[in-house]
């Protein structure tokens, strides 16, 4: 479509609008972490979960929950003192891909404890599903 | 994550996975619907889209000349993949649409339809239920780039375009044979495609406007326009000759349409190489490991390798090589392990070559996890083997190895001074092919979606064969 340049926006801005590379990539990879028989049916099941999640109200169904956030922190904070600096936590949320590449984080000179860092990544986490 | 982070440990379940169930293919599909639609409730239209369970259905355009036959292929292929076809004729002629009752009015005027007329008939019938289920195709539309750059706005792409091209002489003469059956709008032609029923044949009618004159002025038309239509659909155009018999362009039309196009699924290739002793498995294997940066992986050479590193393996192997007999399968096993999860196969991909010898190994292989995704049998007659394997000399002073028919020694004097390995003798080579051949029947039946190649050519051909067959798609098999 060479003279869809306007169209090619509104393609760009229906995708971020809605979050859809984030969800393909939620579904890609609990498809293939699972790995179920029947890939079809299985999706179907995840959307619809999601779908009634989204209108009741109810608590979605994250990838990562409590535990897993608390071990991935254990994992970077190697020396056990409770916080991890602010590249690693940078990094934390790059691998989650919870990050957006051009967004800036501010260092507030802190270290990042396991409260903030669980906060974080729920707000972020958060702040994406309520997009669908 | 990103290839400058530490190495990742992906379990290889997970790419075998991907590439079993075409995941890739699945998630791309839906973004492109989800990008062509863009519905304001993204997660219903996808549960929709998922239920309907439609990427493969059969999405076709065929285009030609007048008299090239493409009404003919269109209804045998409609009929062969049982999908719809949608002519100008049948889209008018539809009973309960709107639309189609307007288009008749206008076309019983004008004997044209307009574009945008002709465009919304086809939106509306592929709307239609059975059009979603069961694929479509489309004879003869689009006619003019304007309406070839309208249906693709409207977001309606097909997968194969086939177009059909022959000499206009010929064309015109073929059209002058061309008999209608009114009852069943079959086409018939007095030369080339005459019905053997005489019922049929009495009620055949010449159609209208066959003249040369007519014929000439409509082939003018469309090379006019089918010009402008071909760079619409790069990637997915084929053209084929339609001077030929029906059935050849039939069947190289069906062909085209099963095959799927190459994806950009990532693909790490697992190739395993059969074949007999002598059917060039590691020249092959190396030229691969060479173009592509797979994992060489010859078995008698990682057995070697163990025991001349005098691993724990390798301890374990020495007394079988010493004794001269084959090494059991549970070490293999071990050894070949080891080495397919190291990071580098797993990452780059592996070629196997010299292993299974048989169905037991082989469904060891598949037991550990280390499913080949690509397999080729190299076939070549005795006779050529024979010749490839018993002619090898070897030459002990400089260690140059020379063949007596294809790389013969230079002068006479190191000539004079050749060995032969006692492997290569006449007997031994027969030995090894027979107890190939016992196997082979059963390893095939195991790798179903096997390839096999003729060998017994010059290794570059062969080695081009191998490559496509690793770069595309594997073939669907025809039903």
């Amino acid at each position: 479509m060479r003279a869809g340049g306007s169209r090619e926006l509104e393609a760009r801005n229906y995708l971020e609008k809605h979050r859809i590379m984030e969800l393909l990539n939620y579904l890609t990879s609990t498809l293939l972490f699972f790995r179920p028989e029947k890939p079809r049916e299985y999706l179907i099941s995840i959307l619809e979960r999601l779908r009634i999640a989204k209108v009741t109200g109810v608590a979605f169904p994250f990838f990562m929950d409590h535990s897993n956030i608390v071990s991935m922190f254990e994992m970077m904070d190697t020396s056990h003192k409770g916080t991890i600096s602010f590249v690693q936590y940078r990094e934390g949320l790059k691998t989650l891909g919870l990050l957006d590449e051009d967004e800036v984080l501010q260092d507030d000179g802190h270290v990042i404890t396991l409260e903030k860092f669980r906060s974080e990544v729920n707000k972020r986490t958060e702040k994406i599903w309520s997009a669908f | 994550m990103d290839a400058t982070t530490a190495p990742h440990h992906i379990p290889p379940e997970m790419p075998q996975y991907g590439e079993t169930y075409h995941v890739f293919e699945l998630m791309q599909n839906m973004l492109e619907q989800l990008l062509i639609h863009q519905p304001k409730d993204p997660i219903p239209f996808m549960i929709k889209h998922l239920q309907q369970d439609n990427d493969n259905v059969p999405k076709i355009v065929i285009l030609g000349p007048p008299a090239s036959g493409k009404t003919t292929i269109a209804m045998w292929l409609c009929k062969h993949l049982s999908t719809n076809l949608l002519t100008m004729e049948n889209l008018i002629a539809r009973e309960f649409s709107s639309l189609a009752a307007v288009a008749r009015d206008h076309y019983q005027n004008t004997k044209k339809l307009s574009s945008t007329l002709l465009v919304s008939l086809i939106q509306e019938r592929l709307k239609e239920e059975d059009c979603v289920r069961r694929g479509w195709i489309l004879d003869g539309i689009p006619e003019t780039r304007e309406q070839a750059l309208m249906i693709q706005t409207l977001g309606i792409t097909p997968r194969h375009v086939i177009v059909l091209s022959a000499p206009d002489t010929v064309l015109i003469e073929r059209n002058l044979g061309k008999r209608i059956d009114p009852q069943t709008r079959e086409i018939y032609h007095t030369t080339f495609d005459w019905p053997s029923e005489s019922e049929i044949q009495n009620r055949l009618i010449v159609p209208e406007d066959i003249s040369e004159m007519e014929t000439a002025r409509k082939l003018l038309e469309y090379h006019r326009n089918i010009i402008r239509i071909l760079p619409a659909y790069p990637k997915i155009l084929k053209v084929i000759n339609a001077d030929q018999p029906c059935v050849d362009v039939f069947y190289q039309a069906l062909t085209y349409v099963q095959t799927s196009h190459r994806s950009n699924a990532p693909f790490t290739p697992r190739v395993l190489l059969c074949g007999p002793v002598g059917s060039g498995k590691s020249l092959q294997a190396a030229l691969l490991a060479q173009k592509y940066g797979l994992v060489n992986v010859h078995c008698g050479q990682l057995l070697k390798e163990a025991v001349a590193d005098e691993s724990k393996l390798g301890k374990l192997i020495k007394p079988y090589f010493q004794k001269g007999m084959s090494v059991p399968d549970s070490i293999i096993m071990k050894v070949l392990s080891h080495r397919l999860s190291q990071q580098d196969s797993i990452q780059k991909g592996w070629v196997l070559h010299s292993f299974p010898r048989d169905l037991d190994q082989a469904h060891m292989l598949n037991s550990l996890g280390f499913q080949p995704n690509r397999v080729f049998f190299l076939n070549v007659p005795l006779d050529s083997v024979i010749e490839r394997l018993t002619l090898r000399r070897i030459d002990p002073v400089t260690g140059e190895r020379y063949h007596l028919m294809y790389k013969p020694p230079p002068t006479v004097e190191i000539q004079a001074r050749l060995l032969q390995n006692p492997k290569d003798a006449e007997e031994q080579v027969k030995l090894k092919m027979e107890l190939f051949y016992r196997s082979c029947s059963e390893l095939e039946g195991l790798y179903a979606h096997a390839i096999a190649l003729n060998a017994d050519q010059d290794p570059y051909t062969v080695f081009e064969h191998i490559e496509s067959g690793i770069v595309n798609p594997l073939p669907k098999k025809v039903p």
